[in-house]
C-alpha cells in the first residue's frame, strides 16, 4: 500500500463511522422522546468529552500549528484564549442561560426583551457567524486530501460538506452525545501520539535547536512542488534546479517562482512566500516580536484575546450543549473537565509548529502553513511508520472537520427554518442544504487565509455581537430591546466590515490591516457602549415583566421558578 | 446598576411567589454573594491576563530573567496564566456549591413552609 491509500482508507473509516453512528444515533433518539431529555442523565465526563469533542475544529487541530510556525510565540494566545473563553462562559453566562429555558441566542433575546425584531437580527448574526467558522473548516479538509492524497482542493470541502448535510438533514450525529465524546478521545489520540514519537525522532536527530538564530534553512535538499507561481522574498541569493528547464539563479528580493518543482540544495535559506516575513529564530521565540510581518504585536495580542475570551459564549454550537446538565452544580463541574480536556489538548499544536520550522519549511515558501501537521511524520520519520502516523493524523483531521461542520450546521439550519426563511422554507432538510451550500461556495471561491485566522474573527464577531447582548441581557436589568438592536447592528456591522475586507486582502500592513485583522478591541467597546448608551436613551421600553426574568435567570434551579423544567 | 427591585413586585404578572422570593432576605443575599464574586472574579481574571501581555511588552528585562536553567520569568507567568485559569474554574465551583445552593435550598424550605 502507498502512502496515500492509507489516507483515503483513514478518511473512509471516519466518514463511514460518522455516517454509521449516525444511523445509529438516529434510531436511539428516536426511542427517547427528546434528545435533550435523553442526554440530560450524561454524567459530567461524558457531557465534557462531548463538549470539547465538538468544539476542537480544524482551527485547533491544524490552524494552531501552522500559525506558531510562521509567526511564533504570540500565536500561542489561541489556544489559551480558546480555553480561557470557557471559563468567561461558565462565570458570567452559563447559569442564568441555562435556567432562562432558552436553547439558543436568539430564543434567549425573545424570552428577555420581549422582541420578535431583536430575536430575528440575532437569528442573521448566528447564521453569519456559523457560516463564518464553516468557511475555514471547509477549506481545511481541502487542503488536507490535497496535501497528503494530491486531490483537488475541492474534493475535500465537496466531501465533507456532503457528509455532514447527509448526516445532519438525516437527524443523526448530533443526538448522540458520546459520538462527540468519542471525537475528542479520537482527536487528542491523533495529535498526541504522533507528536511523541515526533518529538523522538528529533531527540533521536540530536534535538537541533527549534528556534535556531538564522532563520528557518533546508536542512537537507528539498524539492518544492509548487501547484500555481508563487511571489516570494530571497534573502540569500541561491540556484535552485527547475525541472525541466535547469538550474536558475535566484537573486535577493522578490522573485516569482514558476509552478512546477524546484529543488532547494542543502543548507539554503527558505525564501518566504511574501505575505509571510523571514523570521529569526529569536524573534519568533520571543512574544510581541512582530514575527511573520504581523504590525502592531501589542494591539493584536489584547484584540484576540478579546475575542477569544468573550467570543466563546457566542458561538452558534457552543451554548446548546450546556443544556445536558442535570443541574447548576453538574454545570460546573463539566466546565472544570472541558477546561482539563481543552487544556490538554492544546498543549499539543505547538509542538508541531515549533518542530515545522525545523524540518518542514518549505511550507513557508509555499504558503500552505496550515498543512505542517499532516507534513511532519513524512519529513522527520518517513517510511511506514511515517505514513501510518500521517494516515492517523488524517483521520483526527476529519473528525475534527466533521463534528464541528455538524454542530455549526445543525444551529444555522435550526435557525434558518425558525426565523430566517421562515414561510419560505418550512423543511429542516432543506434548510440544512442551504446552510451548507453557501459556505461551501465561499471555501471553494475565496483565497485561503490561514485557518486559524479565519476562526479567530468568527471569534471576534460573535465577541462583538452576543457577548454584549449575553452579558448585559443577564445582568443589567436596563437592557431595551432598541438597545440591543442599536448594539448587535453596531457591533455586528463593523466586525462584519473588518471581516470582509480582511478576507478581501484591502489592507495588508500598517495600522489599517492591525484593525481590520483583529477587530474585537475596537468592535467590542463599540457594541457595548451602543447598547447600553440606546438602552439609557429609551428607558420607557424596558419590558414590563423583567423583574420577573431576571429572578427566573438568577433563581438557583432548586428553587423550581423556571420557565421549562 | 440594578439596584431597583421592587418593580416586579407590581409587574410580576405569575403570581405572588415571584415577588415572595423577591423580597426574602435571603435572595437578596444570594444576588448579592453572587454579584460579588462573580465580577470581581472576571475583572481580576481579565486584568491577569492582559498584565501578562503588557509585561512581555515593557517589562522585557524583568520577563528575560532566568530562575533556573533555561526557565525565565516569562515561562513561570506564562504557565501560571494557565494555571489560574483552572484554579479560578475550580475555587467558582466550590464557592458555588457551597453558598449558592445551601442558600437556594434554604429559600425553597421557607417558601414551602409558608404557603402550604
Amino acid at each position: 500500500m502507498t502512502s496515500t491509500s492509507y489516507d483515503v482508507v483513514a478518511v473512509a473509516a471516519v466518514v463511514l463511522l460518522t455516517l454509521g453512528i449516525g444511523v445509529y444515533g438516529l434510531r436511539l433518539a428516536r426511542t427517547t422522546s427528546d434528545f435533550l431529555v435523553a442526554s440530560r442523565a450524561v454524567s459530567p465526563m461524558w457531557n465534557a468529552s462531548a463538549i470539547s469533542g465538538e468544539y476542537l475544529s480544524a482551527a485547533s487541530f491544524l490552524g494552531i500549528a501552522g500559525l506558531v510556525l510562521a509567526y511564533g510565540a504570540d500565536m500561542l494566545w489561541y489556544p489559551v484564549g480558546f480555553v480561557a473563553g470557557y471559563l468567561v462562559l461558565l462565570l458570567l453566562v452559563a447559569a442564568p442561560l441555562r435556567r432562562s429555558g432558552a436553547y439558543t441566542v436568539p430564543d434567549f433575546a425573545e424570552a428577555r426583551l420581549a422582541s420578535p425584531a431583536v430575536r430575528r437580527l440575532a437569528s442573521l448574526f448566528v447564521v453569519a457567524i456559523g457560516w463564518l467558522y464553516l468557511v475555514p473548516q471547509l477549506q481545511g479538509a481541502g487542503l488536507t486530501l490535497s496535501a497528503t492524497t494530491g486531490a483537488p482542493v475541492w474534493v475535500g470541502a465537496v466531501l465533507v460538506a456532503v457528509v455532514v448535510t447527509v448526516n445532519v438533514a438525516g437527524g443523526g450525529m448530533r443526538s448522540a452525545t458520546f459520538v462527540q465524546a468519542f471525537q475528542y478521545w479520537l482527536k487528542l489520540t491523533a495529535l498526541a501520539v504522533p507528536a511523541l514519537f515526533l518529538l523522538l525522532a528529533w531527540q533521536g536527530d540530536g534535538a537541533p535547536d527549534l528556534a535556531a538564530p538564522a532563520g528557518p534553512v533546508f536542512r537537507e535538499t528539498t524539492s518544492v512542488v509548487l501547484d500555481d507561481p508563487v511571489r516570494v522574498e530571497v534573502v540569500e541569493p541561491v540556484t535552485v534546479d527547475v525541472r525541466g528547464s535547469g538550474p536558475r539563479l535566484l537573486g535577493a528580493g522578490e522573485q516569482l517562482l514558476p509552478s512546477g518543482t524546484l529543488v532547494f540544495p542543502a543548507g539554503a535559506a527558505v525564501p518566504h512566500i511574501d505575505r509571510i516575513e523571514r523570521a529569526t529564530g529569536d524573534a519568533w521565540a520571543r512574544p510581541l516580536s512582530g514575527a511573520g510581518g504581523l504590525d502592531h504585536p501589542l494591539y493584536a495580542t489584547y484584540a484576540l484575546v478579546l475575542a477569544t475570551f468573550l467570543g466563546t459564549m457566542g458561538l452558534p454550537h457552543v451554548l446548546v450543549r450546556f443544556y445536558t446538565n442535570p443541574d447548576g452544580a453538574a454545570a460546573r463541574r463539566t466546565t472544570l473537565v472541558v477546561l482539563g480536556l481543552l487544556g490538554v489538548f492544546y498543549l499539543v499544536p505547538t509542538v508541531y509548529g515549533a518542530l515545522g520550522r525545523l524540518y518542514t519549511p518549505e511550507l513557508l515558501l509555499t504558503g500552505r502553513t496550515d498543512a505542517v501537521v499532516l507534513a511532519l511524520p513524512g519529513a522527520l520519520i518517513g517510511g511506514l511508520g511515517g505514513d501510518l502516523l500521517e494516515a492517523l493524523l488524517v483521520a483526527g483531521a476529519f473528525a475534527a472537520f466533521l463534528s464541528t461542520s455538524s454542530g455549526l450546521l445543525v444551529s444555522t439550519a435550526g435557525v434558518l427554518v425558525q426565523d430566517v426563511l421562515r414561510g419560505t422554507v418550512r423543511d429542516f432538510r432543506r434548510a440544512a442544504v442551504a446552510a451548507a451550500a453557501l459556505p461551501l461556495a465561499l471555501a471553494l471561491a475565496a483565497s485561503s487565509l490561514p485557518i486559524g485566522q479565519v476562526v479567530g474573527l468568527a471569534f471576534a464577531m460573535a465577541a462583538s455581537t452576543f457577548c454584549p447582548l449575553l452579558v448585559l441581557g443577564i445582568w443589567w436589568r436596563g437592557l431595551t430591546a432598541p438597545g440591543a438592536a442599536a448594539g448587535l447592528v453596531a457591533g455586528g456591522g463593523l466586525s462584519a466590515a473588518a471581516v470582509l475586507s480582511t478576507l478581501a486582502g484591502l489592507a495588508d500592513r500598517g495600522w489599517p490591516a492591525a484593525l481590520l485583522a483583529q477587530p474585537a478591541a475596537w468592535t467590542v467597546p463599540t457594541a457595548f457602549a451602543v447598547m447600553v448608551g440606546v438602552s439609557l436613551a429609551t428607558r420607557d421600553r424596558v419590558p414590563a415583566d423583567v423583574g420577573r426574568t431576571m429572578l427566573q435567570l438568577h433563581a438557583p434551579e432548586s428553587l423550581g421558578l423556571s420557565l421549562r423544567r | 446598576m440594578s439596584t431597583v427591585h421592587d418593580r416586579s413586585s407590581t409587574d410580576a404578572g405569575g403570581g405572588s411567589t415571584y415577588a415572595e422570593v423577591q423580597a426574602t432576605e435571603e435572595f437578596q443575599s444570594l444576588k448579592r454573594a453572587l454579584r460579588r464574586f462573580v465580577f470581581p472574579a472576571t475583572a481580576a481574571f481579565l486584568a491577569w491576563y492582559l498584565l501578562y501581555v503588557l509585561m512581555s511588552a515593557y517589562a522585557r528585562g524583568f520577563m528575560d530573567n532566568q530562575l533556573f536553567g533555561n526557565i525565565n520569568v516569562a515561562y513561570v507567568f506564562g504557565l501560571l496564566q494557565f494555571v489560574s485559569t483552572f484554579v479560578l474554574a475550580y475555587i467558582y465551583s466550590r464557592y458555588a456549591d457551597k453558598h449558592f445552593d445551601p442558600t437556594a435550598d434554604r429559600i425553597r424550605q421557607r417558601l414551602e413552609g409558608t404557603s402550604t
